[in-house]
C-alpha cells in the first residue's frame, strides 16, 4: 500500500514537472521570455552583413554596379508566420532570372553535437583523435534546392553512411547558403583512443579560424542529422522570370520555437530573414537534449507495455524498448541509451532493500563484482557516443540474437527440470529468510 | 574467493565473476539496458552459485553498473530529464501491473512469445527484414 502511494507521488509529481516544462504555467512562459531573446540574437547578426549594409556602402563608391547588387538579392514573402506543431509554408519571392535559388530554414532552438575524428589523415598518416563539440546546433536545419537538383541528391543518398556533406553542398551549389551553423562556437579537444574512453575529453585548443570552423561545423552537421534527406529538400520551382516558389516543410514533432527562413542566390545575395514561429502544445513535449518533439502517449504507452512484458519475461524492459525508440521516433540513440537507464534504479534499489531485508544478498559477492561492473560502466557510456546510431542498432541486433539463445535454453526441458528443483530450493530458502526476519523484528 | 550464504560455503572464481561482470557492465551501460539476463547466467553456470544465492546478489552488483552508467550518461548531457519523466511513470506502473498479468499465464509461453519476439526484432535491427 506504501509502496503504491509512493508510486502514485511519483506519478503525480512527474506529470506536474513535464506540464512545467511545457509552459503550461504562466511563470514558466514569462521565464522562458527573457530566454528567448538571448537565443534569438545568435541568428540574428548573420543576416545584417549579407544583405542591406553592404549594399549601400557600394552604392557610395561605384554607382554603376549597385543596380545588379540590388537585383541580385532575391525578395521573399511567406504566407503565414505561425505553424501548429508543424506544418508547411509557401515562400515565394523573385530572383534574378535564370539564377537556382537556395532557401535556408533554421530553428532557433539549439542541440549539442558532437564528432570524434578518428579517420587517418591521407596525408601525414596518423590519426588526430579530436573531439569536436557544439552546444549550439540549430535543433533543424535544411537547405531547400532547385527541384532540378532531385536526381543529385537521390545518387547522394544512395552514397549512404559514408556521404560527406561539404561535397554534397557543393555539387547541389548550395554552399552559396550555408550560413547558419558555420558560425556556431566549436570546442575542439584533443583526446587519445584510450583517454577518451576513459571518458577524459583531452585537452581544450584554441578557437578555430573562421574558415576551419566552417568546414568542421559541416562535419557536425551531417554528425548531428545523418542523412542527406534531413538536410537536404529538392522543392523550390523556378520559373524562367526569376519568380520562385517553394513548399517549406517542418515536420510534426520539429523543435518549437522561432525558424529562420533566407533565400540565397549567391553567397552575397541573400533576402532578409523572415521567421516563422512553430508552436507545439501538450500531449507533445520538446526533449531539449533530444532536440526533437514527441508526443507524450507513444512512448508512455510503450514504456507501459514493455515494462509489464520485461517483468513477465524475466528480463529487463531496456533490451527491447531501447531499439523500439530509436527506429520508431527520431530519438538519437545516446539519449535512448542514457534516460533508459536511470528508469530501473528505483526498481533495482527496492529489490535490494527487500532482499537485503531478509538477508539474501551475499555482501561480499555482490560488492565484488559490483566494483568490476562500476569500471565497466564507467567507459560503457562513452563508447555509446562514439558509434553511429546504425552501429548501435547493428550491434544491438546481435545482442537480442544471444538474448533470445539465452531465453530458448530457458525453455529446454532440460533446463526446466533443473530449475524448478532450484526454485523449490530458493522457495524454502526464502521462507527460512522471512520468518528468521520476522522472529528478529518481533 | 570463498563466499558464505545461509551456513553453506562456496568456492568461486573470482576472475571469471570480475571479468564476466566487467565485459557485461561495458555493454549494457553502452546499449542502456540491465543486465540481469546475463548476469544471472554468468553467476549461474560461470560460478557454478545456485539460484537462491545468485538473485539477490547478482542484482546488487548489477546496481553498482546502474549507478555508475547513470552518471556518466549523466555527465555526457546524455539524460533527458523530460523523457525520463515520460517513461518512469510507465514503468513504475507497468512494475505493478506485471505481477497480476503473470498470476495468470505460464512463464514458459511468455518466454517463447519473447525469443520470437527478441529474434524478429534482432533481424529487423540487423537488416534482413524492415
Amino acid at each position: 500500500m506504501k509502496r503504491k502511494l509512493l508510486a502514485l507521488g511519483f506519478a503525480v509529481i512527474a506529470t506536474l514537472f513535464m506540464l512545467y516544462q511545457n509552459g503550461v504555467f504562466a511563470q514558466q512562459s514569462g521565464g522562458a521570455a527573457p530566454a528567448a531573446p538571448a537565443a534569438s540574437e545568435q541568428p540574428a547578426p548573420p543576416p545584417p552583413p549579407n544583405e542591406p549594409p553592404p549594399i549601400p556602402p557600394q552604392a557610395e563608391t561605384t554607382p554603376p554596379p549597385p543596380p545588379p547588387a540590388v537585383a541580385a538579392a532575391p525578395t521573399i514573402q511567406i504566407d503565414k508566420t505561425a505553424l501548429d506543431n508543424g506544418g508547411v509554408i509557401t515562400v515565394t519571392g523573385t530572383a534574378p532570372p535564370g539564377k537556382p535559388v537556395f532557401i535556408e530554414v533554421w530553428a532557433e532552438k539549439t542541440v549539442r553535437a558532437s564528432r570524434f575524428d578518428s579517420e587517418k589523415d591521407p596525408e601525414t598518416g596518423k590519426i588526430p583523435y579530436l573531439l569536436y563539440m557544439t552546444h549550439d546546433m540549430p535543433a533543424s536545419y535544411v537547405i531547400y534546392v532547385p527541384q532540378d537538383q532531385k536526381e543529385k541528391l537521390e545518387s547522394i543518398k544512395k552514397e549512404g553512411g559514408k556521404w560527406s556533406y561539404s561535397k554534397a553542398l557543393k555539387d547541389l551549389g548550395a554552399d552559396v547558403a550555408y550560413s547558419a551553423p558555420s558560425k556556431v562556437p566549436i570546442d575542439r579537444y584533443q583526446a587519445t583512443l584510450l583517454g577518451s574512453v576513459i571518458g577524459s575529453r583531452g585537452d581544450l585548443l584554441p578557437a578555430m579560424d573562421d574558415k576551419e570552423n566552417k568546414k568542421r561545423s559541416m562535419q557536425l552537421v551531417k554528425a548531428r542529422f545523418r542523412s542527406p534527406g534531413k538536410v537536404f529538400a529538392p522543392t523550390v520551382e523556378v520559373k524562367p522570370d526569376g519568380t520562385y516558389t517553394a513548399k517549406v516543410t517542418i515536420a510534426k514533432g520539429a523543435a518549437p520555437g522561432k525558424y529562420s527562413i533566407v533565400a540565397a542566390t549567391d553567397k552575397n545575395a541573400k533576402s532578409p530573414a523572415l521567421s516563422v514561429e512553430n508552436n507545439v502544445g501538450f500531449p507533445m513535449i520538446y526533449l531539449h537534449n533530444a532536440g526533437t518533439s514527441i508526443n507524450v502517449i507513444g512512448p508512455f504507452l510503450l514504456t507501459l507495455a514493455i515494462s509489464i512484458f520485461g517483468v513477465l519475461m524475466g528480463a529487463g524492459g531496456g533490451f527491447i524498448l531501447n531499439p523500439l525508440l530509436v527506429s520508431i521516433w527520431p530519438l538519437p540513440h545516446t539519449i535512448v541509451a542514457g534516460t533508459v537507464m536511470p528508469t530501473v534504479l528505483f526498481s533495482q534499489g527496492s529489490g535490494i532493500y527487500n532482499y537485503s531485508k531478509i538477508k539474501f544478498i551475499n555482501w561480499k559477492l555482490g560488492v565484488t563484482i559490483g566494483l568490476a561492473m562500476v569500471v565497466g560502466g564507467f567507459i560503457g557510456p562513452k563508447l555509446t557516443e562514439l558509434i553511429t546510431l546504425s552501429q548501435y542498432k547493428f550491434v544491438f541486433g546481435w545482442i537480442l540474437l544471444i538474448l533470445a539463445a539465452l531465453m530458448f535454453w530457458q525453455t529446454t526441458p532440460a533446463y526446466l527440470e533443473k530449475n524448478k528443483k532450484e526454485q523449490a530450493i530458493l522457495k524454502e530458502f526464502k521462507k527460512r529468510a522471512e520468518e528468521s526476519a520476522a522472529k528478529k523484528g518481533a | 574467493m570463498i563466499v558464505e550464504f545461509w551456513g553453506q560455503e562456496f568456492k568461486i572464481n573470482v576472475f571469471v565473476g570480475c571479468i564476466g561482470g566487467f565485459l557485461i557492465a561495458v555493454i549494457s551501460s553502452m546499449f542502456g539496458f540491465g543486465g540481469g539476463p546475463f548476469m544471472v547466467p554468468l553467476m549461474t553456470v560461470g560460478l557454478g552459485l545456485p539460484m537462491y544465492l545468485v538473485v539477490g546478489s547478482s542484482l546488487l552488483a548489477i546496481f553498482f553498473n546502474t549507478v555508475m552508467g547513470t552518471l556518466r550518461h549523466y555527465q555526457f548531457g546524455n539524460f533527458d530529464p523530460t523523457f525520463f519523466l515520460i517513461m518512469f511513470p510507465a514503468a513504475i506502473i507497468g512494475g505493478f501491473i506485471a505481477p497480476q498479468i503473470a498470476k495468470r499465464v505460464s512463464p514458459i509461453v511468455v518466454k517463447r512469445v519473447a525469443v520470437a519476439g527478441l529474434v524478429i526484432l534482432a533481424m529487423n535491427l540487423l537488416g534482413f527484414i524492415s
